[in-house]
Parts: structure tokens; C-alpha cells; sequence
């Protein structure tokens, strides 16, 4: 049953951009081990990389002090190492009893299941969360259960390949306390029986609850293991922030108090979102930040027409409830996606076409090319677009060009209130700073802007004040001399520090 | 609340309205055939709907795994093609048997081209078995340039007469019930439904997603194998073109049994009961005095309302205020 892993020196490069430039993990059996970091410090990957579902660049993996490849999921659950995945892994057609016996089943024989086996052991399996949940049961399919007990399914699956290492990575961000309570629970049974558990997660207390230590992870880098007897919650954020690049501060000028209220929102409530209220002014450049998945794509598609919400919207002083992004737009409204390549472009379609794809309208029929042609010219040149022709298709750009196009079609319609959703991820640096001044060209103009980021340090150097958002709500608003790499990533991690309005 | 008991029933019971659509169907072909359930009419249109029900098992499989085969009914053509030239009136008992044989060894290899194309280099499934079937269908025509061929007496006989009473496509029915039961019960069985579920999910549980989806076309080349079989017995000779037109209704069959066309969901008897049910409306339509192209056009309405259904669901769900 004695287990270690240790991870050294890993390094993993997806095209240009290094995801992980020095992880180390170590962890050996009756040892909890938080993973931290802040955003796109690697978290993820370096679990996946655990896990056999991604493989490295460089950098070794001990298992049981022997140097191994983990070349597939496959393998890594041979050597009883395993994951509760965040994304689920559920076959959502499969009852539960199938879902969590998956490539494992008990057979009779070479190759027949043992159902009545199967039910019953599932049946154990469930009995470890009794009381905690409502729906569960054997014969379910999992698609009829709601996300809390799919993710009961998710750890229970997880559990019956008998792990040595289990690694649970954001699993209690759908449980509720009392759910949470029982897998705590969990987890000290296991630690007490020789497994070692590797616990990712964005709830700063729930660290403090059951790991035994902590590796932070900071821009790819493995910055510091420490035990939690010495740490406190500011050392650990410090950690995680600590030398981190300083703020790209583009001078903006900052907001006339005075500028007409754009956007007004009140109790905005989805099925993800709670209570969310906020007021937008022209020409102010308002960010959005948190973690990944906190409900700030929902809020600005919710803004877009393209999420169904209660509560108020005021547009331009007028209260608004779009139900389809046809209408946003008619009310001069432009939401710029997060992924360009599926969400914002039509990749094999010329520059001209994709920049014009919300304006065909203005060109008359039969379309006025030349005028098309003129106005793409004019667009392209104010934006800096580096390019072929106009006829060139969108994916022979660069992925900062490409983003410009993406803003580009937007810019043709005048957009009063620009919804951006994490537009610079996977952009390099020369093309991050065109779309700054971009960014503050469009502010002078008097554009209001609501802008999401993964970037703290985007969000630190451009905005006048960031709303952090948290498990749908907003946590704290931070603007001011409060606007501080170290407030905002605790207020990420839900941390109650009173720097709050 | 009432309406989610009724779903859970269906879920439960996913062949019950494929049921009733096949009793709905027989009542009203007894309306126009009354001797619809004497036993010699009874044998007939068992032994016409067997190659069908062969073929579609292969076909449930391919869907059930996230995939289609539209070249089943082109590998029908091929088989039957090989059959007539290896098997003659006067064919010593091992020529048939190596006849058979080199049978159900050329399904198997046609269905590994299909499953290499789409499982290991990830073509599209619909534009790969559609090209493939006209490979086949060209390697039928250069075998049997013409209709041709006789299968000796005794064979077909035993294809086309009662055993023991009762018409010998029932036993294979119950040979593929009991098949089916079998492979549900096996890992592998476990591993196809995940594949067409969620593949990536089931990729990242362990499950070997591209060996599942190419074995799911070596199932439906053997299967196209079995029917080929069959319905040269039925017919008793050749003919290049013998199976070309069964692919659509296999599909048709499949959706009528309840399974979805994306996968991950059914099982066979539903569609076997749906081939009942497409041979009992070609009856209807026969007695009922009715052009024969209606058939197709049924058998299109079919595929085209079970594809827009959701769909349409989902537009008046919109419609009816969110």
C-alpha cells in the first residue's frame, strides 16, 4: 500500500506557450497535499501530467522512487494513481453503478459482468455518503442526477479502483457543507490507511482543513512546499503572487464620476450567478476577476441576451431583457468570445467577410463590395491588422491579429457597451500591448467596457476597478489603493479579508 | 410530474412504443390481408425479413458506438456475389462450406477498412461508408457483371421451409437475442455504450475508444456477411445489385426500434422489431394497392421526423416562452 510520487522538474509546452516550466510535487502515502497557485499557474496540468492524461516535455517522474512514463490514463490506474476530475468523466447515458465500475468491472470469468456484484458494491460504495444527498442510486442514469451527486459519483469512481494516490482537483466546488463535511471525513480514513491524496482547490479554508502541506505553484514554477502548521493564509497568498511581473500600467485616465451610467445591474440571478449588482459608466473600463469558472462568462452572456436571468438590466436608462443576442446588438451592445477559433471567427473565411459579418446589412443588395472593401481597409489600418490582403483568410493571421479582427467587426457598429470575455488568452506580448492602447482608444471614445481576464495582472494594470467574482457572487470590489495583486487573488480565493465595499 | 413518471416508464421500457407501433402496423395489415397469420404466410414473410434483421444488428452496433455504415447494403451485394460464383448446383458440401467461409471473411475485411478509415485515421463516418459502398459496389459488378448463378436446391430449401414447424429465421432471432444478451453483459459491452456516449470521457476513464469504434464496423461487415447468406438463399442466385437498396432501411429500422442516431443509447431488439415493422407497412402498401415508391418515401419520413424531433421539441420549447 505505501505509496510516494515525486514529480521533478516538469516542463510542458503547448505549441509556444509553457504551461508548467519547473512543477515538483512530492507526496507519499498518509499525507494530504494541497496543490495552490493562481490562475494559469499550472494546477491543472501538472495534475493531468500526474495522471498519465497529458505527457511532458522534460522533467521526471518518480513512482515509488522508479523513474516511469505515464504515457495514458490507462497505465497511471495500473499503478493505482487516480483523479476526480473538475470536467466530469461521467458517461452521461450509463447508470451510476456502470459509470463508476467503468474498465474495472467485477467479472465471472473472462469476460462477463457480475451484476448482482456490481449493484452491491456500488450500493457500499454510495453508503460512504448516505444521508448527503437525495437521488442517488444504483440504477440511475447519470444524466438525471444534479451536479452535486454526479460528483459523489465522480469521487465513488474514483475510490473503486482501490487507489494508492488519489488526486482531487476542485471536487468540492459542487458539494455542499455538508457533502464536503463527509469527504473530509473520507479523506482522514484514507490518510489513516497509507493513501496519499493530492488536494487541488480554490477554497482557502478547506486547505486549511485538511492538508497536511502545501506546494504553490506560481507562472509554471513550483515557488514553495511548506507544512500548513506554518502557514497562514497571507503567507500562502503571498506565495502564490510574490515577484510576480509588475502591472503594465497604461495611463488612463480615470473615470469623470460624472459620465451617464451605462449598465445598471440588479440582483442579476442565473442558475450560476447570484444577487450580481453593479453600475457601468461610459467610458469606464471595468474588470472582471476571479478564478476560472466563478460565473464571469455567465455574466457577461447573460448580458448578451444569451442566458436566460430575473432581475434588472438598465441599459442606456432603459430597463432591457434581451432573450436573443440579435437583440443586444441592435441596442449597440458587442461581446467579444473567449475562443476565437470557435466562438468569434470563421477561420477559413477572408478578413473582409469576417469583419463585415455583422454589417452585411449596411451594403445594400446586391452588397456593395468596393464600399465593403474601403470601409475593411479603414477598419484593418486603425487597427494595426498585420496582413496579406484583405482577401487572406483569418487563420494565416497571427493569434493577436486574429483577436483584432475579432474586436474589429464590433468596431464598424459603434458598440456602446463592449462585453470582452478573456480576450488575450494565448496572445504574445507585442499583440497584448496594441490591444491595450486599442482598449484605451475605445475608452477616450466614451465606450463603457466590461472586461473579463484571467490575467490578474491585466486586470491590475488596465482597470479602475475590478469586481471579484466568486461561486457566482460578487466578493469584493476593489478599486483605488485597494487594487492590489495580493487583495485581489485573496478575494479570488474566497478569503474573508475586509477590503471589501 | 406526471409527464417525468411517463418518461422514466419509457426510459425503462425503451421498445414498448416500437410495440405498439408494430401491433398498430399488423392490425392494419389484416385489415388488407386476411390470411396475414396462416402459417405458410407466416414462414414467408419470416424468411423475407430475416437478411433485413441480420443486417441491421450489424448497423444497431456501428450507431450504438457513435457511428453509421452506409455501405452495409453494398457489402450484401459484394457477398452475394462471391457466394454465386464459389457455390454451383454442383458443389460438393466443403466447396459451400468454404464458400460460406470466404463469405464471412470478406465482411469481416470490408468492415476493417471501414473501422481503419474511421476509428484510426478519424474520417467522417457518413462520407467514408458512403464512398466505400461504391468500392464495394464496384467489386460486386466486376465479380457478377450480370445477374447470374444458382444455389443448389437443399440449401435454399432449408432456408425457405419451416423447421420442425416453426420458420428458421425464428431461431436466429433467438440466436441474436441470446447474442445481444451476451454482449451486454461483457466488458465489451460496457465499453461500445461508452464510446457512443461521451467519448472523451470514456477515453479519459480508460476505455479504448478507437479500437471500440473500429471493432463496431467489423461487427456490421460479419453481419452484412450473415445477411448476405441468408438472402441468397431466399433468392437462390445472384445479382449484383442484391443488396443495395437495404441500407436505408436498416437506419430506418434502427431508428424506429428507439435507438439514437448519436449514439451511446439502444439496443437490438427495438430495431429488430422496427424491421417488422418497415416489411409489415411494405405488405400495407402492396395490398392497399399503393405504389411501391411509397415505401422509400415512408422509409424517409421516418429518418427525417426521428432526426427533426428533438429539434422541433426544442424550437417550440422556445417558442413557449423559455
Amino acid at each position: 500500500m505505501d505509496v510516494s510520487l515525486s514529480a521533478q522538474h516538469i516542463v510542458k509546452r503547448y505549441g509556444g506557450v509553457v504551461a508548467l516550466a519547473d512543477g515538483n510535487l512530492n507526496v507519499a502515502s498518509g499525507e494530504v497535499v494541497a496543490l495552490l497557485g493562481a490562475n494559469g499557474s499550472g494546477k491543472s496540468t501538472l495534475s493531468k501530467i500526474i495522471t498519465g492524461v497529458v505527457s511532458p516535455n522534460e522533467g521526471s517522474l518518480l513512482i515509488d522512487g522508479r523513474p516511469t512514463t505515464l504515457s495514458s490514463p490507462q497505465i497511471a490506474k495500473k499503478l493505482g494513481i487516480t483523479a476526480v476530475y473538475q470536467e466530469l468523466s461521467l458517461i452521461p447515458d450509463m447508470t451510476v453503478s456502470e459509470n463508476i465500475w467503468l474498465t474495472h468491472e467485477p467479472l465471472r470469468g473472462k469476460s462477463l459482468i457480475k451484476n448482482r456484484e456490481v449493484r452491491a458494491r456500488t450500493q457500499e460504495l454510495l453508503n460512504l455518503f448516505s444521508g448527503t444527498f437525495k437521488s442517488l442510486a444504483p440504477d440511475i442514469p447519470v444524466k438525471m442526477l444534479p451536479p452535486d451527486e454526479r460528483q459523489i459519483v465522480e469521487i465513488l469512481k474514483a475510490l473503486s479502483t482501490q487507489p494508492r494516490l488519489i488526486i482531487l482537483d476542485e471536487a468540492t466546488a459542487s458539494l455542499d457543507t455538508q457533502q464536503v463535511n463527509r469527504l473530509f471525513d473520507l479523506v482522514a480514513d484514507w490518510k489513516s490507511r497509507g493513501m496519499a491524496i493530492v488536494f487541488v482547490s480554490h477554497r482557502m479554508e478547506e486547505i486549511f482543513r485538511v492538508a497536511d502541506r502545501a506546494t504553490v505553484l506560481r507562472s509554471g514554477r513550483s515557488v514553495g512546499d511548506i507544512p500548513m502548521s506554518d502557514a497562514t493564509r497571507e503567507s500562502l497568498v503571498e506565495l502564490m503572487i510574490e515577484g510576480a511581473s509588475t502591472p503594465r500600467n497604461i495611463a488612463i485616465d480615470s473615470v469623470k464620476s460624472d459620465a451617464p451610467v451605462r449598465l445598471s445591474v440588479e440582483k442579476l440571478t442565473t442558475s450560476v450567478l447570484k444577487n450580481i449588482a453593479f453600475e457601468l459608466r461610459d467610458g469606464e473600463l471595468l474588470g472582471l476577476g476571479g478564478l476560472h469558472g466563478q460565473g464571469q462568462s455567465d455574466l457577461l452572456l447573460t448580458l448578451f441576451g444569451d442566458i436566460p436571468h430575473t432581475g434588472k438590466i438598465i441599459l442606456s436608462q432603459k430597463p432591457v431583457n434581451f432573450t436573443h443576442p440579435r437583440q443586444a446588438m441592435d441596442n449597440q451592445v458587442a461581446f467579444v468570445p473567449g475562443d476565437r477559433a470557435t466562438e468569434g471567427l470563421l477561420l477559413i473565411r477572408s478578413i473582409l467577410e469576417n469583419l463585415q459579418l455583422p454589417s452585411w446589412a449596411n451594403f445594400g443588395t446586391p452588397l456593395n463590395i468596393n464600399r465593403a472593401r474601403a470601409e475593411s481597409q479603414n477598419t484593418a489600418q486603425s487597427l494595426n491588422v498585420v496582413m496579406a490582403s484583405l482577401d487572406a483568410p483569418v487563420s494565416s493571421l497571427s493569434g493577436g491579429n486574429a483577436q483584432k479582427i475579432v474586436i474589429g467587426k464590433w468596431m464598424s457598429r459603434n458598440p456602446k457597451l463592449l462585453l470582452l470575455n478573456d480576450p488575450t488568452k494565448g496572445v504574445d506580448v507585442g499583440a497584448k500591448g496594441e490591444f491595450y492602447n486599442l482598449l484605451a482608444q475605445l475608452q477616450q471614445q466614451g465606450t463603457a467596457i466590461l472586461f473579463y481576464s484571467s490575467d490578474d495582472d491585466e486586470l491590475l494594470g488596465l482597470c479602475n476597478r475590478v469586481l471579484v467574482l466568486h461561486d457566482g457572487e460578487i466578493t469584493a470590489e476593489l478599486s483605488g489603493g485597494d487594487l492590489t495583486h495580493a487583495n485581489l487573488v485573496s478575494a479570488s480565493m474566497g478569503t474573508q479579508q475586509e477590503n471589501n465595499v | 410530474m406526471n409527464q417525468s413518471s411517463l418518461q422514466s416508464f419509457l426510459r425503462r421500457n425503451p421498445y414498448l412504443f416500437t410495440l405498439l407501433l408494430l401491433v398498430v402496423a399488423i392490425f392494419f395489415n389484416f385489415q388488407f390481408q386476411d390470411n396475414l397469420f396462416e402459417a405458410n404466410v407466416v414462414n414467408r414473410n419470416m424468411r423475407v425479413l430475416l437478411p433485413t434483421m441480420l443486417l441491421t444488428v450489424g448497423q444497431a452496433i456501428v450507431i450504438i458506438g457513435g457511428g453509421i455504415d452506409l455501405s452495409v447494403g453494398t457489402m450484401v451485394s459484394m457477398i452475394n456475389a462471391i457466394l454465386v460464383t464459389r457455390i454451383l448446383p454442383d458443389s460438393t458440401s466443403s466447396e459451400i462450406a468454404l464458400g460460406f467461409f470466404l463469405a464471412c471473411g470478406t465482411g469481416i475485411l470490408a468492415g476493417m477498412f471501414n473501422g481503419l478509415c474511421v476509428a484510426y485515421l478519424r474520417l467522417q463516418p457518413v462520407v467514408t461508408t458512403y464512398a466505400t459502398s461504391f468500392v464495394f459496389s464496384g467489386i460486386a459488378l466486376a465479380i457478377l457483371p450480370r445477374p447470374a448463378g444458382q444455389i443448389p436446391r437443399p440449401l435454399t430449401d432449408f432456408y425457405r421451409n419451416p423447421q420442425l414447424g416453426i420458420p428458421t429465421a425464428v431461431y436466429i432471432i433467438i440466436l441474436l437475442l441470446i447474442f445481444w444478451v451476451l454482449l451486454r453483459s461483457t466488458r465489451y459491452g460496457q465499453f461500445l455504450f461508452a464510446t457512443g456516449s461521451k467519448a472523451n470521457a470514456a477515453y479519459t476513464t480508460g476505455v479504448p475508444v478507437v479500437r471500440i469504434r473500429f471493432s463496431t464496423y467489423v461487427w456490421s461487415g460479419l453481419f452484412a456477411a450473415f445477411a448476405a447468406i441468408a438472402l441468397t438463399l431466399l433468392s437462390g442466385s445472384g445479382d449484383p445489385r442484391l443488396g443495395d437498396d437495404m441500407t436505408l432501411p436498416t437506419i430506418v429500422a434502427v431508428v424506429l426500434g428507439g435507438t439514437r442516431l448519436s449514439g451511446g443509447q439502444g439496443g437490438i431488439a427495438g430495431p429488430l422489431m422496427g424491421v417488422a415493422i418497415l416489411t409489415v407497412i411494405g405488405n400495407i402498401i402492396s395490398f392497399a394497392n399503393i405504389d411501391s415508391w411509397y415505401q422509400d418515401l415512408v422509409n424517409a419520413l421516418i429518418i427525417i421526423i426521428a432526426l427533426a424531433g428533438p429539434g422541433i421539441v426544442r424550437l417550440i420549447r422556445r417558442l413557449i416562452g423559455r
